[in-house]
C-alpha cells in the first residue's frame, strides 16, 4: 500500500518538484499544502503517514505547524520532517541528520536521496510503534 | 631746505607713485615723487637725472624703455600690464602703471609722465582668497568623499543584516534547480508530461538566483552616482525579493499600490534600493510589537501647484510650482516615533535601538541619498492612526543631467557636488 505524505511549504514551485519525484522514486501518494495556515486541516481530512515541513514560511512558520501537529490526538504520532535553508548542510555533521523533538531536520537544498532514505526510515520507524 | 613748489608737494601727498622722463634727454628722470620712493626704494636723488638703466636691471630698463618708446610713438595714455617690481631689499612690489606722454611746449621737450598704482595689498588678498577657496574646494571634495564612504559603511552593515535572508532567497531556487536535476536525471521519458513544467521551473529559479545575487552585488558596489530611467514599481518588487524573508519572518502583510500611468524616475537603482531597505527595515522594526504588522506602499504623481498643500515652506526650495513629482510613502502601523524624538530621527547615529541592532545611520544616509537625486525624504507620525510614514519626494524630470539622452546610464556626481556640502 503506498504510503501518504503531505508536503507543507510557501514555494509552490518547490512542492511541485518534489510532489513529482516521490512519485517518480516510490511509492508515495503526495499532498500539497502551501498555505502554512491550512496545513492542519488539510492534514486532518488527508491523513498523512508522513510529513515535510518548511521552516520559514509566511503566516506562521514550521515550528508553530508542528507544534499544532504534535498537539493532535491522531496526527501528533506521525513523523515530521523539517526542511530548512537556515541550516547549514556543514552544521549537520556528514548527511547525519539533526534531531530536534520528535522532528528530523533536513537542510535545504534538499538532497533527494538523502531524503528519501530519511523518509523510508522515518516510516518504518513509524509502523513498528 | 629747498623751496618746494606746490605742485612738488600735492604730488608728493599723492598715494600713487609718480615720474616723469625726458625722451629728448635720453629718458632721464626728471620728476620722482615720494610714493615712487616708497615703491622703488630710491631715494629722489638718486634717481633724477639718471635713466632706467643706470637704476633698474637690464632687463627691466629694456622693457621700460619699449613701452616709453611706444606711448610716444602713438601719442596717447597706454596701460601698462601689471609688473612686479623687486625692490632693492628684496621685496616684490605688485604695480599697475599708466602711462602718458606730455609735451612740453615751454621747453620744447618730450616727457613721458607715468603714475603707478601699488596694487601690492590686492594682488595679496586675492591670492588669499584664491588658496582659501583651493583649500576649500578641497575640503568640499572630502567630505564629498567621507560621505561616500559612509554610504558604503551604511550599506555594508546593512548587507551584514541581510545576508541570511538572501542566503534563504538563493536556497530556495537551488533546492528547485536541484529537484528538478534529480527528476530528470532519473531518465527522461518523451511521453512524460512533467518534464516541460519542471524546465521551465529550473529556468524561473536561475532568473530568481541570478536576480537576487546581481541585486547584492549592485548593492554592495562602490562607485559613484549612476542614474538612469527607472520605473518605480520594477524597483519595488525588486527591492520587496531582496528582503521577503525580513518581511516573511516578522509577517508584515505588504499592501503596494502603484499608479499604472506612472512617470519614469532617474534613479540610480543600488543606492535607492538601499534607502529603501533602510526605511522598510525600519518600520519592521517599528512594528516589532504589533499585531498584525501592514505595510502600505503607496505612490503618486501630483503636478505642484502655486499654493503646494500640506507642505512646508521647505518643499517650495527644492521643487517649484509647475513641477512634475512622484511621491512614495512607506506607512506602518508601528509604534511611531516619541515627540522627543521627532526632531533628530535624521541624525547621523541617532537610534532607539539597542547596542548592536542600530547604529542611527539609516535616516540620514537615506536623507543624503534622496537629496543627491535632487528629492526630499521626511519621516512623520500617521495622522489618524498609529505608526509612521516615510515620504521619499522625487523630481520627474532631470534638467542637471549632461547628456541624458545619449546615454542611458549617466554619471553625475559632480553636478550635485554642491548639494552634498
Ligand atoms: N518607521 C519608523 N517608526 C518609528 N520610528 C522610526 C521609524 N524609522 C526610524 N525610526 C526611529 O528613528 C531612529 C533612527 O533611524 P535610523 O534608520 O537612522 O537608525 P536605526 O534604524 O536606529 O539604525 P540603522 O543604522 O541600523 O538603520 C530609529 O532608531 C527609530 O527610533
Ligand atoms: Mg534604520
Amino acid at each position: 500500500m503506498s504510503k501518504k505524505v503531505l508536503l507543507v511549504d510557501d514555494e509552490a514551485g518547490f512542492t511541485e518538484l518534489l510532489k513529482m519525484n516521490l512519485e517518480k522514486s516510490g511509492d508515495y501518494e503526495v499532498q500539497i499544502e502551501n498555505d502554512p495556515t491550512q496545513a492542519l486541516g488539510t492534514a486532518r481530512r488527508f491523513q498523512p503517514d508522513a510529513v515535510l515541513l518548511d521552516v520559514v514560511m509566511p503566516g506562521m512558520d514550521g515550528g508553530d505547524v508542528q507544534a499544532q501537529f504534535q498537539g493532535d490526538p491522531i496526527l501528533g504520532n506521525i513523523p515530521i520532517i523539517m526542511l530548512t535553508a537556515l541550516v547549514d548542510s556543514a552544521e549537520l555533521s556528514e548527511g547525519a541528520v539533526a534531531q530536534s523533538g520528535s522532528s528530523i531536520m533536513l537542510p535545504k537544498p534538499v538532497d533527494l536521496p538523502l531524503l528519501l532514505g530519511v523518509l523510508s526510515n522515518a516510516l518504518e520507524a513509524a509502523e513498528e510503534v | 631746505m629747498e623751496p618746494v613748489s606746490i605742485v612738488e608737494s600735492v604730488l608728493d601727498n599723492l598715494p600713487v607713485a609718480i615720474f616723469a622722463k625726458d625722451a629728448t634727454d635720453d629718458f632721464t628722470f626728471i620728476l620722482w615723487n615720494k610714493k615712487q620712493e616708497e615703491v622703488t626704494t630710491i631715494r629722489r636723488a638718486k634717481a633724477l637725472g639718471k635713466n632706467d638703466y643706470k637704476l633698474f636691471s637690464r632687463e627691466s630698463a629694456d622693457y621700460f624703455r619699449s613701452v616709453d618708446k611706444a606711448v610716444i610713438k602713438r601719442g596717447k595714455l597706454m596701460k601698462v600690464p601689471d609688473e612686479i617690481l623687486e625692490t632693492q631689499d628684496g621685496e616684490e612690489v605688485h604695480l599697475r602703471t599708466v602711462k602718458i606722454p606730455v609735451f612740453d611746449a615751454a621747453t620744447q621737450r618730450q616727457l613721458v609722465v607715468g603714475i603707478s598704482e601699488d596694487i601690492t595689498e590686492q594682488v595679496r588678498s586675492r591670492e588669499k582668497l584664491e588658496s582659501l577657496n583651493k583649500t576649500l574646494t578641497e575640503a568640499n571634495r572630502e567630505l564629498q568623499e567621507t560621505q561616500m564612504q559612509l554610504i558604503q559603511a551604511e550599506k555594508l552593515e546593512s548587507i551584514g543584516r541581510l545576508a541570511a535572508g538572501v542566503a534563504h532567497e538563493v536556497k530556495n531556487p537551488l533546492a528547485l534547480l536541484l529537484l528538478g536535476v534529480d527528476y530528470l536525471s532519473q531518465g527522461i521519458d518523451p511521453d512524460d508530461q512533467n518534464v516541460d513544467k519542471i524546465l521551465g521551473q529550473m529556468r524561473d529559479a536561475v532568473e530568481r538566483a541570478d536576480r537576487i545575487v546581481r541585486g547584492l552585488v549592485d548593492f554592495s558596489s562602490q562607485r559613484a552616482l549612476m542614474r538612469e530611467q527607472t520605473n518605480l514599481k520594477r524597483l519595488l518588487d525588486d527591492v520587496l525579493l531582496l528582503i521577503r524573508h525580513e518581511l516573511t519572518r516578522s509577517n508584515t502583510a505588504v499592501e503596494l499600490s502603484v499608479p499604472a500611468d506612472l512617470p519614469d524616475v532617474y534613479l540610480d537603482l543600488s543606492k535607492f534600493e538601499q534607502v529603501l531597505i533602510n526605511l522598510i527595515i525600519n518600520a519592521t522594526h517599528a512594528m516589532g510589537k504589533t499585531e498584525s504588522p501592514k505595510l502600505e506602499i503607496v505612490v503618486l504623481c501630483e503636478d505642484l501647484q502655486g499654493v503646494v498643500k500640506n507642505q512646508g515652506a521647505r518643499k517650495k526650495e527644492v521643487f517649484r510650482s509647475g513641477d512634475r513629482v512622484v511621491h512614495l510613502e512607506l506607512r506602518d502601523n508601528g509604534h511611531g516615533i516619541d515627540s522627543k524624538d521627532s526632531g533628530r530621527v535624521f541624525d547621523p547615529f541617532f537610534t532607539t535601538k539597542a547596542t548592536g541592532q542600530g547604529t542611527g545611520l539609516g535616516l540620514s544616509v537615506s536623507r543624503k541619498i534622496v537629496a543627491l537625486h535632487g528629492g526630499e525624504l521626511t519621516l512623520k507620525n500617521r495622522e489618524n492612526v498609529k505608526g509612521a510614514v516615510a515620504k521619499i519626494t522625487l523630481p520627474t524630470k532631470v534638467e542637471a543631467i549632461p547628456g541624458k539622452q545619449g546615454s542611458k546610464k549617466v554619471k553625475d556626481v559632480d553636478t550635485n557636488a554642491s548639494k552634498l556640502a
